[in-house]
C-alpha cells in the first residue's frame, strides 16, 4: 500500500525558500529507506501563492496545492492551524513535513494535536530503525543524538535548516514534461482570536555585519562583559571587519541586538568568521553557514562549533587573543622596519 | 512590558507559568545501560530552564502592574523538581504545583502538555506563560501543544507583550527570521511562549526564599491524571560522532597562535 507525504513550503519576499527543497530532499531519503511507495504533495499557503506553486511543481515534478488566503500576507498562527488542519482532515497524510522555522515551530506541534498525531521538531537526519523510519535530532546541547519513531498518525515533523542539501534538484532548468499539477484552493478565513496588526523591522537592520569581510564574534564563553574587548581587539587587526555576538550575550545586554549573528539576527557570509567562546547552537551555526572560512576558539573540546569550523582551537580566548594580537603587531613592526 | 492603569472592578488575573527543571549547562552527559536515556550522576546539579525564567519574570512584571494577580508555577518532574518551583516562589510567585512523575526516561512533550492541560483545564487561567523551549531537549512543543489541547490561541517566540487595561486582550510581538517582529492582538485566555531577552529575570529575594522553603507544594501524582497515548518512541540515544571537517591545532597556546597566523596569512585573510 502506498503512503502519502505532505510538504508545507516556506516562502518569503515572493520567493520559495531553500528549506522547501531541503524538505523535499529529506522526503526522497525517506522514500529510499522505506519499502512503501510514497506519494508526495506540496502545500503553499498565503497570498499570491500560485506562481510559487508553479515553480515548486516545475522544480520537483510533484503535485502542488496553492492555498490562497486572500488578505493574509503574514503568518498568523491561529489562522494557519485552522486551515492546515482542515486541509489534512479532508485528505489524510502519513507524514507532514514542515520547516523548523519560526512559523513551522509555531504550527507543527498544534497540528499534531489537532490531527491526533505525533510531532518531532528539529529533525536533522533520517535513518532506518528496525523496519521503521527513525528521525534523528539533538538533545542536551547537541551532546546527544536521539532516534525517534512516530507511533501515531500523522507524524508531523519540522526539519532543521541546513540538514539536507538539495543537490540533486535541477532547480533552474525545469523539466516541462515532468511538471506536477497545481491545484488551486481559496480559503476565506476570519480569525478574531488572533489578529495581525503589523510588523516591526529587525534591530539588526543597518548593522555592518552583512558587508564585513571578516567577523569576530563572542559568545557565552567570554564569561564577562569586559572580555568583549578581546573580540574588538582581534577584529581591529583585520580591514573591513565587524564584531558580532551570539544571542545569549545580546540577551545579557553585553552587546546590542544589532550585533546578533543568528537566525533571529543577521545571517552572515564573510570571507572569515572567528567564533570566540561560542558553543555553536543551531540557531547560530545556521547563520554562518555561508562563511567561507570559520575559525573557532573554545575551551570545551566537545563544543558543537568544532564540527563546522575549518580551524579548531581549544584555548582560553583571554590568553589566546592577546597573544595573537601581540605577535601580529610585533611581526608587522618587524616587516615595516 | 507596558501596562496601562488597572481598571477597578475587573476580575483578578490568574497566571500559570510552566517551568522545567534541567541539568545545569556544562553537566556531564552519560548514556545509561538501556541506551535509551541518560544516567543521573551524583555530581549532576539541576536548575530552572533558563528560557522559563523569562516566563516567571514576565508574570511577576504583570503582577507588579495588576497587584491582585495570582501566579501559579507548574512543573512536571521528579521530587527534586520542587527546587525549581521554590526558586520561582523565591522570585515572587504565589503557588507551586508539582505534577510528580518519577518515570526515568524520555517523556514526549505531548505527555507533559496533556498533564499540564489536565491540571489547568478547570482553573480559569487568563494567561499561560512558558519559555520558548527547554535547554535540554529544545523541542519547543509543550507550550503550543498545551494551547491546542485547551483550545486557546498561542503565540510562540513572544518578545514583547502588553495587556489591555480591561485584561481581555494581549498585544504581542513575535520574533521571526532575521529579527523582524510580527504583531498580533490576541484574546485571552491564551498561551505565550517567550523569547529570551524579553526581560531580565530577577534573582530570588532572600525573604521570599525563606518563605518558599516553608511553603507546602501542591503535589499531584501524574498517575491520577488522564492517561495519554504514546505518540513517540525513543529508540536510542548516542553521542554524536565527532565529525570535524576542519583541522585541530595542537601544541601550546603560543604554538597555536603561530599556526593560526600562518594559516590566515597563506589564505591572504591577514596581511
Amino acid at each position: 500500500m502506498g503512503k502519502k507525504i505532505a510538504i508545507i513550503a516556506e516562502h518569503g519576499n515572493g520567493k520559495v525558500k531553500p528549506i522547501t527543497y531541503e524538505l523535499y530532499t529529506m522526503v526522497k531519503k525517506i522514500q529510499e529507506l522505506s519499502p512503501f511507495k510514497y506519494e508526495i504533495q506540496f502545500f503553499i499557503l498565503g497570498q499570491d501563492t500560485e506562481l510559487l506553486a508553479h515553480s515548486i511543481s516545475a522544480n520537483t515534478g510533484e503535485n502542488t496545492h496553492s492555498v490562497n488566503i486572500p488578505g493574509v500576507a503574514h503568518y498568523n498562527g491561529s489562522l494557519y492551524k485552522r486551515i492546515l488542519s482542515a486541509l489534512f482532515t479532508k485528505e489524510k497524510f502519513d507524514t507532514i513535513c514542515a520547516p523548523h522555522s519560526t512559523s513551522g515551530m509555531d504550527y507543527a506541534p498544534a497540528l499534531a494535536v489537532i490531527l491526533k498525531g505525533a510531532c518531532i521538531t528539529g529533525v536533522e537526519e533520517v535513518r532506518q530503525e528496525e523496519g521503521d523510519i527513525g528521525f534523528v535530532r539533538s538533545l542536551f546541547g547537541q551532546k546527544i543524538s536521539a532516534t525517534l519513531v512516530g507511533e501515531a498518525c500523522p507524524l508531523v515533523l519540522t526539519l532543521q535548516p541546513g540538514s539536507f542539501k538539495p543537490n540533486s534538484l535541477k532547480l533552474d532548468s525545469p523539466d516541462k514534461k515532468n511538471k506536477g499539477r497545481v491545484e488551486k484552493v481559496v480559503h476565506q478565513c476570519n480569525e478574531d482570536k488572533m489578529v495581525f496588526t503589523g510588523t516591526r523591522p529587525s534591530a539588526s537592520k543597518g548593522s555592518n555585519l552583512d558587508k564585513a569581510d571578516v567577523i569576530v564574534s563572542g559568545g557565552r564563553g567570554i564569561e564577562e562583559e569586559e572580555n568583549y574587548q578581546y573580540i574588538e581587539m582581534l577584529a581591529a587587526l583585520f580591514p573591513r571587519s565587524a564584531t558580532g555576538g551570539s544571542r545569549p550575550i545580546c540577551d545579557y545586554g553585553w552587546v546590542k541586538y544589532s550585533k546578533q549573528v543568528g537566525m533571529t539576527g543577521t545571517m552572515v557570509s564573510p570571507k572569515l568568521y572567528i567564533a570566540c567562546g561560542i558553543s555553536g547552537a543551531t540557531q547560530h551555526v545556521e547563520a554562518i553557514r555561508d562563511a567561507k572560512f570559520i575559525v573557532a576558539i573554545n575551551t570545551d573540546p566537545d563544543a558543537p562549533v568544532f564540527r563546522i569550523a575549518d580551524v579548531c582551537i581549544i584555548a582560553d580566548l583571554t590568553d589566546f587573543i592577546p597573544l595573537f594580537v601581540e605577535k601580529f603587531n610585533r611581526k608587522k613592526k618587524a616587516k615595516n622596519e | 512590558m507596558q501596562l496601562t492603569d488597572n481598571a477597578p472592578g475587573l476580575k483578578k488575573m490568574k497566571l500559570l507559568v510552566c517551568v522545567k527543571q534541567v541539568m545545569e549547562s556544562g553537566s556531564i552527559i552519560q548514556i545509561n545501560d538501556s541506551k535509551k536515556w541518560i544516567d543521573h550522576l551524583a555530581s549532576n546539579r539541576f536548575e530552572m530552564n533558563k528560557f522559563d525564567a523569562y516566563a516567571v519574570e514576565e508574570a511577576l512584571l504583570i503582577k507588579e502592574q495588576f497587584p491582585d494577580s495570582r501566579i501559579d508555577i507548574i512543573t512536571v518532574g521528579p521530587d527534586h523538581a520542587k527546587e525549581t518551583l521554590r526558586r520561582a516562589l523565591g522570585m515572587g510567585a504565589d503557588e507551586g504545583i508539582l505534577l510528580a512523575d518519577n518515570h526515568k526516561g524520555y517523556r514526549p512533550p505531548f505527555r507533559t502538555a496533556t498533564w499540564i492541560a489536565a491540571y489547568a483545564r478547570d482553573k480559569d487561567y487568563d494567561l499561560i506563560l512558558t519559555g520558548i523551549m527547554s535547554e535540554d531537549e529544545m523541542n519547543g512543543q509543550t507550550g503550543p501543544m498545551l494551547a491546542e489541547i485547551l483550545l486557546v490561541p498561542c503565540c510562540t517566540g513572544t518578545i514583547r507583550e502588553t495587556l489591555s487595561p480591561d485584561k481581555k486582550t494581549v498585544s504581542v510581538e513575535r520574533e521571526i527570521e532575521g529579527g523582524a517582529r510580527d504583531m498580533f492582538d490576541i484574546k485571552l485566555p491564551c498561551v505565550l511562549t517567550l523569547q529570551t531577552g524579553i526581560n531580565s529575570p530577577r534573582y530570588p529575594a532572600l525573604s521570599k526564599v525563606l518563605r518558599a522553603k516553608k511553603k507546602k507544594m501542591n503535589v499531584i501524582d501524574v498517575n491520577f491524571l488522564e492517561k495519554n497515548k504514546q505518540t513517540l518512541t525513543l529508540k536510542n540515544i548516542q553521542h554524536p560522532k565527532k565529525t570535524r571537517k576542519g583541522i585541530l591545532l595542537n601544541g601550546t597556546t603560543e604554538g597555536k597562535v603561530d599556526q593560526l597566523m600562518d594559516i590566515l596569512s597563506k589564505k591572504a585573510l591577514l596581511q
